[in-house]
Parts: C-alpha cells; sequence; structure tokens
C-alpha cells in the first residue's frame, strides 16, 4: 500500500471490514461496497460531482462475494476506477470485471473459510475449552484470523497491483491445497472431539466390552447424523427430534 | 439481575455484530458469546461448556449467498445465560445441560427470522440511499451503510435481551420445578447432542480422504482416553 495515496488505500483497507453493513437480498453487498470505495472516489473525481455521482453508480449495482475475499475486487476497482478517472479505460469495464472476478472468489471463499478454517478453529476451540474456557476461545480466534486477516490484506494489495495480479492472486494463493489441509485438520479435530465424548459415556458403564458397544454406537451415530445432514436435514431438525424425545421420556 | 440482563444485551449487540455486519473476526461465535454470557451471569466455565457444545452444532449449515444458518449466536447468549444461572443455583447437572442444548433451538430458529427481517429492511435502505444518490447526493452512501449497521445493532440488543431474559428465567423458574429424577431421565440423550456437532464437522470435512481419517482418531483417542481413566 505505497505511494501517494496510501491514507485513502488505508481508509479503504479498513472499510472493507464494513462491507456486509448493510446487506439485503436485491443488491446484497452493494451499499457496503459503494462506501467502501467513497474515499478513492471522491479523491479520483475531485471537482467533477457528475462524474462521481455516476461512479458512485457503477458501485451500488449488485455485488457479493465472500466477505474476506472481497479486498482483492475492491483494490482492482480502485486501481480501474483511476484509469476511468483519467480518461483511459472505458466505465464499463469495471462492471465486467466485478461480475466476473465475484462469482469465483466467492466460490473459492466460502469453500476455505466456511467448510475448512472455521471448522478447524472450531472444532479446535471446542476442544480446548475442556482444558480450560479462555484457551478453547483464543485457540479458535488465533487460527481463524490469522489466516483471515493474511488474506484480507493480500488480497487486497493484490488488487491495487491491478486486475491481473488479482486474478493471479487466486492461483498464487494455493486455496484450494489449503482447503484440503484444513479440512483433514477438521475431520483430525472432529474425530478427537467424538472420541473424547464416546469415552466419557463409556466411562459411565465401564468394562471394555461396553466400551467397545459404545464407540460403535457413537460412530454409527456420527455416520446416521451426517447421512441427514447430506440429505439437507437441518441441525435444529434433529435437536427438536431430541427434544420431542426428552419430553415424550419425562412424560 | 436486570443489570446483568442489560449487560448481556449490549455486549451480545456487539458480538452480533460481528456475525454479518461487521468485522467478522468469530466473536460471534458460540464458544466466545456463551463464556462472556457465562462471565456476565457469575460462572463464565459454565457459558463456555454450553458453547464448545453449540460450536459445532450448526456448522454444517454455511451462511452461503442469500440462505441464512440457523442464529446459534443467540443459541450461544441463552445457553450462556441460562447455564451459569443454573450452576449457581440448582447445578448444572446432565439433565440441565441437556434442556438447555434443546431449548436453545427456538432461540436459534427465532434468530434467523429477525435476520431475514433485518435484511429485508436494508432492501428499503438501500433503494433509498440509490434515490439519492441519482439526486446527486454522494453523502447518501454513509448515511446508508450507517442506517443498516444501526438496524442489526438494534436487532442484536433486542435479540439478546429476550434470549438473555429467557436464559435466565428458563434456570431461575422452570428447570427447578423438574426434580433431580426427571432431569437424571433428560441426561441420556445428552451424549448424541455432542456427537451431533462432531458430525456437523464431519460433514463439512468430509472427502475421500478425511473420511477414514475422522473415524480412525476417533477410535485411536477414544481408546486412549478410556484406557487412561479406566486404569486410573
Amino acid at each position: 500500500m505505497g505511494g501517494g495515496v496510501r491514507p485513502v488505500l488505508r481508509k479503504i483497507w479498513l472499510r472493507q471490514f464494513l462491507l456486509q453493513g448493510c446487506w439485503n437480498y436485491e443488491g446484497m453487498q452493494n451499499v457496503g461496497f459503494a462506501y467502501c470505495m467513497l474515499p478513492a472516489l471522491r479523491e479520483q473525481y475531485k471537482g467533477r460531482p457528475e462524474e462521481l455521482i455516476r461512479a458512485l453508480k457503477r458501485h451500488l449495482e449488485f455485488f457479493n462475494t465472500h466477505p474476506a475475499m472481497a479486498g482483492v475486487v475492491l483494490g482492482a476497482s480502485v486501481r480501474l476506477e483511476e484509469r476511468v478517472a483519467e480518461g483511459e479505460a472505458d466505465p464499463r469495464a469495471i462492471g465486467t470485471f466485478k461480475v466476473g472476478l465475484m462469482g469465483s472468489l466467492g466460490a473459492i471463499g466460502d469453500s476455505y473459510f466456511w467448510g475448512a478454517l472455521k471448522p478447524m478453529a472450531a472444532a479446535a476451540g471446542a476442544i480446548l475449552s475442556l482444558v480450560h474456557p479462555l484457551l478453547g476461545i483464543a485457540a479458535l480466534l488465533l487460527l481463524y484470523n490469522v489466516s483471515h486477516l493474511a488474506i484480507r490484506y493480500r488480497g487486497f494489495v493484490a488488487g491495487t497491483e491491478g486486475e491481473e495480479r488479482a486474478a493471479r492472486f487466486l492461483r498464487g494463493e494455493g486455496l484450494a491445497r489449503k482447503t484440503e489441509d484444513r479440512k483433514l485438520v477438521a475431520a483430525i479435530l472432529g474425530g478427537a472431539y467424538a472420541g473424547v465424548i464416546g469415552s466419557r459415556t463409556a466411562l459411565m458403564f465401564g468394562g471394555i466390552a461396553t466400551a467397545a458397544a459404545v464407540l460403535v454406537v457413537a460412530a454409527l451415530l456420527v455416520h446416521l447424523f451426517s447421512t441427514f445432514f447430506r440429505k439437507a436435514v437441518s441441525p435444529s431438525e434433529l435437536l427438536l427430534f431430541l427434544l420431542v424425545v426428552g419430553t415424550l421420556t419425562l412424560w | 439481575m436486570i443489570w446483568s440482563i442489560l449487560l448481556a444485551a449490549v455486549l451480545g449487540g456487539i458480538c452480533y455484530l460481528d456475525r454479518t455486519a461487521a468485522f467478522q473476526v468469530m466473536l460471534h461465535r458460540p464458544l466466545v458469546v456463551a463464556s462472556i454470557m457465562g462471565a456476565v451471569f457469575g460462572d463464565l466455565a459454565a457459558g463456555a461448556q454450553v458453547g464448545a457444545v453449540l460450536e459445532l452444532l450448526y456448522l454444517v449449515r454455511l451462511p452461503v449467498g442469500a440462505s441464512i444458518p440457523p442464529d446459534d449466536t443467540g443459541a450461544a447468549v441463552f445457553g450462556g445465560a441460562a447455564a451459569a444461572v443454573a450452576s449457581s443455583s440448582i447445578g448444572l447437572d446432565g439433565g440441565s445441560f441437556t434442556s438447555i442444548l434443546l431449548l436453545s433451538v427456538p432461540c436459534a430458529e427465532l434468530g434467523k427470522l429477525a435476520d431475514r427481517f433485518v435484511r429485508r429492511a436494508n432492501g428499503r435502505i438501500a433503494r433509498l440511499t440509490l434515490e439519492s444518490v441519482e439526486r446527486g447526493d454522494s453523502e447518501a452512501v454513509r448515511h446508508g451503510l450507517l442506517a443498516g449497521l444501526c438496524l442489526f445493532a438494534a436487532s442484536g440488543v433486542a435479540l439478546s435481551l429476550l434470549f438473555a431474559g429467557l436464559g435466565v428465567s428458563l434456570s431461575g423458574v422452570l428447570l427447578p420445578r423438574f426434580g433431580p429424577e426427571s432431569r437424571e431421565q433428560l441426561s441420556a440423550l445428552l451424549p448424541a447432542i455432542p456427537l451431533l456437532g462432531a458430525a456437523s464437522v464431519f460433514s463439512c470435512s468430509r472427502t475421500e480422504k478425511t473420511a477414514p481419517v475422522f473415524y480412525l482418531t476417533m477410535t485411536a483417542v477414544f481408546a486412549a482416553t478410556f484406557l487412561f481413566r479406566w486404569a486410573g
């Protein structure tokens, strides 16, 4: 984030944390995106209010991607707007670029952050909170945010270096490999958590044979629940079923 | 108690903002929120116990595109408050723990409805913002975003107030009416709930490679912890 526009870029980088501040079903992150771009647009279209309004309207069009990946598009849009303001690029190129990139960034971000990093951090937090609550919380926040903040920063910097560099960022980060790795760690931690829960239950009964039976039942339950999840049954529905069973037991 | 509930509402509102509108640094996760609620109502560890289970339950529902997952932050506000109050009154036994976890489900679903309502209301704010910008008011973007943030925050504070109040009422009024025997019967369901959380992690991380790793780790950790405690 070097050069004369440094304070503006810093402002935009910080504003990206409010990208979803006015999330809505029609334009999704559109108001947030325009808000992030505002400092750059004000500088680029200084003394040209009509062009500033036209630029703002461009950024109030539909936009939706994974919030942690939006920095790439934001950085590149600042760069593109600079060229549009200087008359070197067609304003329509910005819309095309944003639409072209937001889908793939969203898919990669959802898969990495929601599908791999969050389960890994959550499972680590849940296990370590058995040792001490604060240790669990620290593990959850650190494991998630080290990667999250680094990608937000690197993505934004790559974006400000131009749209080609922004597109290359996706390959350079190696997020597909990282997703696989995090999923593997999440599976190990999830398995460890299930093992601890199973052994606690087995200890209530005692005996090796009973313990083996408890392990088999626990593994079958995990398998059954995950089969339900694959068939789009919500965890809430399964928990409500357990609530009904519990109420009937009491009754 | 009133001051504790008000403090819980303010802190819950801040955590709710992290859920969608701002930051997304995982301050809204159940482990964090339930521990905070536990601390506010006098027992951080009890809150964290409930939070650790809630943390994994809803992971399988991803907030992708326009889909809204169940509100696990709201479930954690309810669960953390209820666990801390139960721990200082009837004790956080297996039955109380199970009831708190199961009764947090309606909170998660109610919070989801409120989230949907806020996002619809934001649609109106976004339209008004666009209209103002078209009239030449560039400041409207800042005002629009601020209005959206305020709406998310107000909804978070209101939900936290409601769920913390419900949690306190559950443990202070409803649970003591059930005798120890009833609670003991209910605790039979307890092991199934964390296993649902483990299944949620398993479903998120499931690939051809990770499925056997999950079950192998489960067996190894089960055997190690069981034998260690059994022999000890």
